[in-house]
């Protein structure tokens, strides 16, 4: 009897778990079959071309693309630096009374809702950024500050589970020998956690990339490549989020998607690679 | 009730009256333990497990201080100090004296820079100095011929043993005067821990050691001198051959015949 309800259970769970990975299967066939107008339409132009008008039926999207990479890159330049202090004091300097407090105020921070994040950076976030750096407030470089701020609680908190898994005894070697709290933690923990540090960091990066909410508030949704920082500019999914309830031609619709399938594609290999680092290291601990 | 032998040698250490707390507790774990140590010699801890000697041995190079809240009182005299002393530059008492793990530590770079990681922690930076005594503290660990061809590999490549004997090198590259062991051989298979326990008599030529081990017959092959403890207390401490043939406390006794453990 119970052989038979082994049998039922181990069925059960698998057919969950082959229904996830058609789910996965289901949203690219989709993705895939709705691009192959704008596909067939725009061959590689679309990727290269950033011109998008939509009153023409010409849609590039490399604006948009440009701007997911800049406004990535930018949130991490600024997240990184902090997120590895803030990992580091909490793994290694903070006292036992404070680690408690901080790190769960931090992991609570990485649960605020994106678009709250949004809200707050477009009324009282973009003001600042134009009373600075002048412009409107509204763009790129508005969106990577929201977006570094946004991905920095998850990004320490994960960094700071990394190091965590450095064993107490390997730093007690490296005390007895004389080591300072400094020469502990960047000969020994970071050296031992550096697989999963960058597996984190490429987590948030791939947070980053996807990132919707948060940024169409602030960024500005104009189709343009400009490397003046404090202008308007649009990415993937900030495109995305404005423009599918106004997408009233078939052409302009696949373009949406193909544009969807681009930013599937590229956070589906930034996870892949972070989750290979995090299980190579898991495999050695 | 205490029976402490008298060492006659010049002493490396002398502990008198020293209480240990640690921060979660209540009770003192260590108490009024006195004990001499004698220089370039093996002085052994043995006793059932959570009877206080690896809390004892990592009091002698201040280890607890890594964790807050931890109290020591008493005294530990070493070169005519009290190392409990709050003014102790723990840097470099910890320079002088070195501790080896119960688990091989091997960091994660080369077997070079291992060996050499105490030495460039002290400011060591010419490259014929620092290989010439990483070169000698791997012979003195008896690991070199085993290495010599592949310094520059990672360290964590090594057997157990192997990385055992290379956490030695780096402890004693940088020339301590005593030697702390905590069961350095628990994690090890009989071949490597006998390459070990051999290792340790060598090396009490030039320096002092303190070994706590869990394995008595290890206590009997290694050590000048074996100090019994249980439940937080030295119960007795005496010269090997001695302490295990004609122990003089009953407690002695009944543990190294296998009565209670």
């Amino acid at each position: 009897m119970t052989h038979i309800i082994d049998k039922i259970f181990a069925n059960a769970t698998r057919l969950i778990a082959i229904i996830v990975l058609l789910i996965t299967a289901w949203i690219f066939t989709v993705l895939f079959q709705e691009s192959l107008l704008s596909m067939q339409t725009f061959g590689l132009d679309f990727v290269t071309e950033s011109k998008w008008a939509p009153n023409l039926e010409k849609f590039g999207a490399f604006a948009a693309i440009m701007g997911s990479v800049i406004s990535t890159f930018l949130a991490m330049v600024l997240a990184v630096p902090i997120a590895i202090g803030v990992a580091i004091f909490l793994s290694e300097i903070a006292h036992a009374k404070l680690k408690a407090p901080v790190g769960v105020s931090i992991e609570l921070l990485a649960a605020i809702p994106s678009v709250i994040y949004g809200m707050w950076g477009l009324f009282y976030f973009v003001p600042i950024i134009r009373d600075i750096f002048g412009g409107i407030g509204i763009g790129m470089l508005t969106a990577g500050i929201v977006l570094a701020i946004m991905i920095l609680p998850f990004m320490a908190a994960v960094t700071r589970d990394a190091m965590n898994t450095t064993p107490d005894i390997l730093k007690e070697s490296a005390y007895a020998l004389g080591g300072t709290k400094w020469d502990v933690i960047k000969d020994i923990v970071i050296p031992y956690s550096k697989a999963g540090i960058i597996g984190a960091l490429i987590l948030a990066l791939g947070r980053a990339i996807g990132e919707t909410m948060a940024v169409t508030f602030v960024m500005g949704n104009v189709h343009k490549v400009s490397f003046d920082l404090t202008q308007p500019a649009t990415s993937i999914p900030v495109t995305l989020a404005n423009e599918f309830t106004e997408a009233d031609t078939k052409l302009y619709f696949s373009s949406l998607f193909e544009l969807a399938l681009i930013l599937l594609v590229i956070s589906f290999t930034i996870i892949s690679i972070a989750k290979f680092y995090f299980l190579r290291r898991t495999r050695r601990a | 009730m205490s029976t402490i032998c008298s060492v006659t040698e010049e002493k490396a250490l002398e502990i008198n009256k020293f209480d240990f707390t640690y921060a979660s507790a209540d009770e003192p774990s260590l108490k009024q333990v006195t004990m001499p140590i004698a220089k370039n010699s093996i002085t052994a801890l043995i006793g059932p497990s959570g009877c206080g000697k690896s809390t004892l041995l990592r009091s002698i190079n201040r280890m607890h201080d890594l964790y807050p809240g931890n109290k020591y009182e008493g005294e530990i005299m070493y070169n005519g100090r009290n190392i409990l002393d709050e003014k102790e530059d723990l840097i470099s008492l910890r320079v002088n004296i070195g501790m080896i793990f119960q688990k091989p530590t091997a960091f994660p770079m080369s077997i070079y820079d291992n060996v050499a990681y105490g030495l460039r922690l002290q400011g060591m930076r010419n490259k014929t100095e620092l290989g010439d005594r990483v070169e000698k503290a791997l012979k003195d660990a008896a690991i070199w011929k085993e290495v010599r061809d592949r310094l520059k590999h990672d360290a964590n490549g090594l057997s157990g043993g192997q990385q055992q004997r290379l956490c030695i090198a780096r402890a004693i590259a940088v020339e301590p005067e005593i030697l702390l062991f905590d069961e350095p051989t628990s994690a090890l298979d009989p071949i490597s821990t006998q390459g070990i326990e051999e290792l340790v008599t060598e090396l009490k030529d030039k320096v002092s050691i303190v070994i706590v081990t869990h394995n008595m017959q290890q206590a009997a092959r290694v050590s000048d001198y074996t100090g019994f403890m249980y439940l937080g207390e030295l119960i007795e401490l005496g010269k090997t051959e001695e302490l295990f043939v004609t122990p003089k406390e009953r407690l002695t006794e009944e543990y190294i015949t296998g009565k209670f453990g």
